[in-house]
């Protein structure tokens, strides 16, 4: 089995930083595009980003999750915390792009990992106001304050889509037992 | 906890799974923390990472400065970890990542630092061996710096290189103006093998795009799909002037790819093309030599 470019860059190979730019280079960049939207700050974050993970290459545990989801979730962390810390916002005319993005481009085997797969058939099982609150949330990184003004929504009932269609995705998934993410003590 | 706190634990739980708490919202949550927000909030979190990926383009390339960029303050960033930095605190495998460590400053990459410290060492050995042989130590016998590799980029232009230089049989095409007035000089070629299901596109005159309006996307006719539907070829970008070589990284198995062609989509590319735009079309015409 190949060991993974996270573990690789953690005990010392030196070709592992080139390897994890090829293979996740393009995907962290386009997660950075799709929720600021801003190529110049889209650029300052995916750097940023790539620091995040040299540091955290170590922590990187396949039975919690894919290398690929890994690298997602180290950079949305940052995302987010680019997203509430500026005064970014989607303009009225990107908007009007991100509602009408279609949500099925990646079907059959266009998928960027299994996680991934499995989410997008977990999504086409919510109904479509789960599946447009999650994607406006996860995707664009639009607040739930945003959401709501965007599609007309009570604020209160944003909420409830995303806490029931992420809790669904979730189950779906095979992630809703919390000791599967317990620390592991020596 | 009663339900209507569980709605709202959970309402917490995935706003900050997707968006983050303010520091109001975080302290709420702690009030309702029945034990378990931790985890619970760390499998919402793997939950939406794994949601993000879901139509993220598997070929996208970030642009080539950036990725120059990263590697430089990659090598910075790892060169300059020192061994004591790398501490017992580093996980050991199977141990989960905490959701309130991923951005501490994390343990060293060993290899740099070893790197450094066994450089050191030899300067050291070197000085020793000098001191031995002629009781003279000179400061120019251990000035020189210890030479510390840079990684190497591996460019699509090398790659390119390395692929038509491989015992691989490749098909090439040469790219002709599509159906944009404005892009009448585009030129180039593009080369394939379906033996190693790569490829690269070499372009020159393909103008830089406004990645926040539009992308250019890359479709693959070939003998086994119906032309109607080609084989989405992925997005990409244009970030400079004059020749471009950009990795064709198909989503579907391509064989025999009898045409390409670019199209002008909106950023993040399209499932069908309408084909309103044709930047470039290539016919397969010979194997590459």
């Amino acid at each position: 089995m190949t060991q993974a470019i996270l573990h690789r860059i953690a005990s010392g190979d030196g070709d592992a930083v080139q390897d994890c730019l090829k293979k996740y280079g393009g995907l962290v960049w386009s997660i950075a595009r799709k929720m600021l939207r801003n190529p110049e700050e889209a650029e300052d974050a995916v750097q940023e980003i790539f620091v995040d993970i040299w540091k955290n290459a170590a922590r990187f545990d396949e039975a919690k999750s894919s290398e690929t989801t890994f690298i997602a979730m180290i950079a949305r962390r940052r995302l987010i915390d680019k997203i509430r810390y500026s005064t970014r916002r989607i303009s009225a005319d990107s908007l009007d792009d991100v509602m009408l993005e279609p949500f099925t481009r990646a079907d059959k085997e266009m998928e960027i990992s299994l996680e991934a797969k499995e989410a997008a058939e977990a999504m086409r099982s919510l109904r479509p106001e789960q599946q447009q609150v999650l994607r406006l949330s996860i995707i664009q990184g639009m607040s739930h304050h945003e959401i709501s003004e965007a599609t007309g929504m009570p604020l209160g009932t944003v909420k409830t889509h995303a806490r029931r269609g992420i809790l669904q995705v979730r189950e779906f998934l095979g992630l809703e037992r919390p000791q599967l993410f317990q620390e592991v003590r020596a | 906890m009663i339900e209507q706190n569980q709605e709202l634990f959970y309402d917490l739980l995935t706003k900050k799974a997707v968006y983050g708490l303010d520091e109001s919202e975080q302290i709420q949550l702690d009030d309702l923390d029945p034990g378990t927000a931790e985890l619970e909030f760390r499998s919402l979190e793997i939950t939406a990472a794994a949601i993000s990926l879901i139509g993220v383009a598997t070929d996208e390339q970030m642009p080539a400065h950036l990725q120059a960029k990263i590697a430089a303050d990659a090598n910075r960033y790892l060169g300059a970890v020192s061994p004591e930095n790398e501490t017992s605190s580093s996980p050991a495998r199977g141990r989960v990542i905490q959701s309130d460590e991923i951005f501490r400053d994390a343990p060293a990459r060993p290899w740099f630092g070893w790197l450094g410290w066994a450089a050191a060492a030899a300067a050291c050995i070197a000085l020793a061996v000098n001191i031995w042989f002629t009781r003279i130590p000179t400061i120019e016998q251990v000035k020189t710096p210890p030479k510390i590799e840079t990684p190497q980029i591996l460019t699509p232009a090398k790659m390119r290189e390395d692929l038509l230089r491989s015992t691989a049989s490749v098909i090439k095409a040469t790219w002709a103006a599509g159906n944009v007035k404005e892009l009448k000089a585009v030129s180039g070629d593009v080369v394939w093998s379906d033996e190693k299901q790569s490829g690269y596109m070499r372009f020159r005159g393909l103008p830089v795009n406004d990645i926040a309006k539009e992308t250019y996307q890359l479709w693959i006719f070939d003998k086994t799909q119906d032309k109607a539907t080609p084989i989405d070829g992925g997005t990409f970008d244009v970030s400079a002037d004059g020749e471009v070589v950009i990795p064709i990284n198909a989503k579907l198995k391509a064989q025999g790819p009898e045409m390409f062609a670019i199209t002008v989509e909106k950023p993040g590319g399209v499932v069908v093309s309408k084909r309103e735009k044709i930047a470039a079309i290539a016919k397969v015409e010979t194997a590459a030599g």
